[in-house]
């Protein structure tokens, strides 16, 4: 029988696909899903939020840097030093800043420069996790905003996304720049993004976050929305608060008091 | 069989002369390209083992020179599919010879396109995290997908229309190299059937790619247009940046047809008059690029939004207006006046245009992307962004490694396409004659 | 056969040139080396038994990954139904006190490398620091 060149690569693929299907159908059929089907009862029913109390804030003493300090400390935030690469989760920044829409003419003098601690505010309707290619930001179901540095890639676009500037990068590694490391939480690699987390760490063990916990004016209040009878609604019932930015739709969870 | 390519050959002598034989320029352009290549790498290692703090990026500013790169170089790969599927599908007889030429500027320049978005990450070492995750959500993997097939498609485009003159090549003997032009030229002899197919397959893939490349570039620019940054999010950024696209991509072809006529001595065949329709091309895009640029920055003004304002002037008359007045001043102040004056759009006249704009269009998509990002709606001080010796060479390595894939290419096959000439000095004069014919009544 | 004297002589070189790292480990004496783990002197088990961990590990530690970060689930439950935390620094770590006497024993040998210590620290390593 005379096979011609073309014929002869046709059988001799056809024999390879028929040898592969087996190997190949085990392979695919043993592929496991990448991520763990969600189990919905670890969160479910909470929805953490964060009041803060500027009035007190500002009745502290000048200079008091409580809240900031523990969380950075605790979360092995490092302190770089310089303005260009620093890393922070939680800060503070001027008034006319914090709400450029509630600053005017008339209430400059009492409110221009004050400062206002500023931290990620964990929207409802977060921006940043619709740009992450690899979904290593994301909503959680008690609506915490959520961070993977395992599977952070380095692109920053989540940066770019979020329009309150909530977000750090490494820029270079963090662990020469970390005083004194705290075991309990990870520290990060260079070429990652960071964030705060609520301190979700410790709420699983149910603790308060680390900087409601260590404000001596209990400025900040921290507690669960959809429990009518938590602190937070009933400091938020009835009263006239401010959301940062509120216009862009992102819905945040974090609350000052004026 | 031999005499008829023979023939063929003596006639285009030029053509396959810089295949033929290396001067000493090539030896000393390579070595120069190839120090400029592995001192880029050397930036490159140096940013990889110290990390992104080596560039001028900050918390504030942290997207910089990389990704203005991704966005010029992506633009730059236009011009390949616009002047030579949408030339080739107008049936414009004058894109014979500029077409192959167009066609490997897009092939080479999406390399370091992509290449500038993986040079910006993090973590490089995660990259296929973005395929293994893939979060379709997120512009950029709309990026990834649509690159991905311009590239393919661009490089089947390439390939179909260098067939005919690598089975030349093979046909000619070129003893060396002669296993590589029997393996590519897929056992091409020209037989009727096998022209029939092949002019087929690239009038296919040149419809095709057309809207691969709108969609690419639309796409890039969503990648900025879908945050809510000001001066961002704006609906007119897709066409803006195709239209910024096609006149940085139309430059640069006319700055490489310039170099290669001058080095490769291709007088005859690339001549005064090309560069004339081209030059004419990119007057009109140009005007494009005003018009948009104007339609962008007038409807920001009189919706005199605080947070889009705060950019619109630091643009203007702040940080950032010698770069953005000088952008201006090279896309459309200098180029404008040479090519609206038919007497200036000469092959000098043209080249100076495109340089220009060359610059100016790589201000520009700089000018797009730094300054929002120092005042992300909360302004903050201090946010100052220098670009380090790490970003510039790696920018310039980049620049070079494209100019030696171009230039060792041309060793290895001509960059005129000799089928294409063949064919318009024959068939296609007849071809022409007809379909003139048939536009007038009978 | 053609070439033969090109090709034999060839062959040769390109056989010693493969073989090479097989024979000098075999004349210094690497070849017989065989990865020391020191194991805990307290503790008799490990989470699951040995054949599973040490086919497994990889896969177990990315699961209590996912697990800790993605889910929130923080507790294992081990085929013996002992209950753990999934922690890498606070259950792994709190019985093989230095990787270097234990993980980096077997990686370093097969020349795999892991990440987990550039974010990951035990107590062992920062009394080092």
């Amino acid at each position: 029988m005379e096979i011609s060149r073309r014929g002869f690569l046709k059988i001799s693929g056809l024999t390879f696909l028929g040898l592969m299907a087996k190997p190949g159908w085990e392979v695919v059929s043993q592929i496991k899903p990448i991520e763990p089907s969600p189990a919905p009862n670890y969160f479910s029913g909470k929805k953490w939020a964060m009041a803060i109390d500027l009035r007190k804030c500002w009745e502290a003493q000048e200079g008091c840097k409580e809240c900031l300090d523990v969380c950075h400390r605790i979360h092995n935030v490092p302190s770089i030093g310089y303005l260009k690469e620093e890393i922070k989760w939680i800060w503070t920044i001027p008034y006319e800043k914090a709400f450029p829409e509630h600053i005017h003419d008339f209430n400059q003098e009492e409110y221009k420069g004050k400062s206002v601690v500023v931290l990620c505010n964990q929207c409802d309707d977060p921006p940043c996790i619709r740009y992450c290619p690899t979904r290593a930001t994301w909503k959680r179901e008690d609506g915490i905003v959520m961070m993977d540095f395992h599977r952070c890639i380095g692109c920053r676009y989540c940066m770019a996304g979020c329009p309150y500037g909530s977000r750090s990068f490494n820029w270079r590694d963090p662990r020469p720049f970390i005083k004194k490391v705290n075991l309990e939480f990870p520290t990060r690699t260079k070429g990652v993004v960071e964030k705060c987390n609520f301190c979700e760490e410790r709420l699983v063990q149910g603790l308060l976050p680390a900087c409601v916990e260590a404000c001596k004016e209990k400025a900040l209040i921290f507690g669960d929305l959809n429990d009518p009878h938590s602190e937070i609604r009933r400091t938020l019932n009835g009263r006239h608060v401010l959301q940062r930015q509120p216009e862009l739709g992102t819905k945040p969870k974090v609350f000052y008091i004026v | 069989m031999v005499n008829k390519e023979q023939i063929l050959v003596d006639k285009e002598i030029p053509l396959l002369e810089h295949v033929r034989r290396s001067g000493k320029g090539f030896y000393i352009t390579v070595s120069i390209l190839t120090a400029l290549v592995l001192w880029g790498i050397y930036a490159y290692l140096t940013q990889y083992r110290i990390g992104l703090g080596v560039t001028g990026l900050s918390r504030q500013i942290f997207w910089g020179v990389y990704i203005t790169n991704f966005v010029f170089f992506i633009g730059i790969s236009h011009a390949g599919t616009f002047i030579s599927a949408v030339l080739r599908v107008v049936k414009a007889e004058w894109r014979r010879p500029i077409s192959r030429l167009s066609e490997l500027t897009t092939v080479f320049i999406l390399f370091f396109g992509v290449g500038s978005v993986l040079i910006d990450l993090g973590r490089p070492d995660r990259m296929l995290y973005a395929i293994r995750y893939a979060h379709f959500r997120s512009p950029l993997l709309w990026d990834v997908c649509s690159i991905g097939t311009y590239l393919t498609v661009s490089s089947i485009c390439l390939y179909l229309a260098l067939i005919p003159d690598i089975a030349l090549m093979r046909d000619l003997g070129m003893k060396k190299r002669q296993w590589l032009y029997e393996i590519l030229s897929l056992g091409f002899t020209g037989t009727e059937r096998q022209w029939h197919r092949l002019e087929k397959a690239i009038l296919y893939v040149s419809i095709l790619v057309i809207p691969v490349m709108i969609t690419v570039h639309t796409v890039v620019s969503y990648v900025f247009a879908m945050t809510i940054q000001p001066m961002w999010h704006s609906a007119i950024f897709g066409p803006y940046f195709v239209a910024g696209a096609l006149f940085s991509g139309v430059a640069t072809v006319i700055t490489i047809m310039a170099i290669l006529r001058k080095v490769y001595h291709l007088e005859d065949y690339l001549k005064p008059i090309h560069f004339y329709n081209l030059g004419t091309l990119l007057l009109a895009m140009t005007l494009l690029w005003l018009y948009f640029t104007l339609g962008e920055y007038v409807t920001t003004l009189y919706g005199n939004e605080p947070s889009q304002m705060s950019i619109f002037w630091s643009k203007l008359t702040g940080q950032y207006a010698p770069l953005f007045w000088l952008h201006f001043a090279l896309c459309f102040v200098i180029p404008f006046p040479i090519l609206a004056n038919p007497k200036t759009r000469t092959i000098k006249g043209t080249l100076i245009a495109s340089i220009s704009i060359n610059i100016g269009m790589w201000l520009e998509r700089f000018v797009i992307i730094v300054p929002t990002l120092t005042r992300q709606r909360i302004p903050i001080e201090g946010a100052i962004y220098i670009p380090t010796w790490v970003e510039w060479s790696i920018l310039l390595g980049c620049l070079s490694f494209f100019s030696l894939l171009y230039v060792i290419f041309t060793k290895f096959f001509p960059i005129i396409p000799i089928w294409e000439i063949h064919e318009g000095r024959g068939k296609s004069i007849m071809e022409v004659r007809k379909r003139i014919q048939s536009y007038l009544p009978d | 056969m053609y070439d033969a004297k090109k090709i034999i002589p060839g062959l040769i070189i390109f056989l010693g040139l493969i073989a090479f790292p097989i024979l000098h480990n075999t004349v210094s004496g690497k070849a017989t080396y065989s990865p020391k783990t020191e194991l805990p002197k307290d503790k008799k088990e490990c989470i699951e038994p040995k054949d599973f961990i040490r086919v497994n590990h990889k896969e177990l530690l990315e699961d209590w990954k996912a697990s800790v970060v993605r889910i929130g689930m923080r507790v294992y439950q081990a085929t013996n139904k002992k209950r753990y935390t999934m922690s890498l620094n606070r259950t792994c770590m709190d019985c093989h006190k230095d990787r270097t006497k234990f993980c980096d024993q077997c990686h370093n040998f097969m020349g795999v490398t892991n990440k987990c210590w550039d974010c990951h620290l035990y107590p062992k390593e920062l009394e080092k620091r």
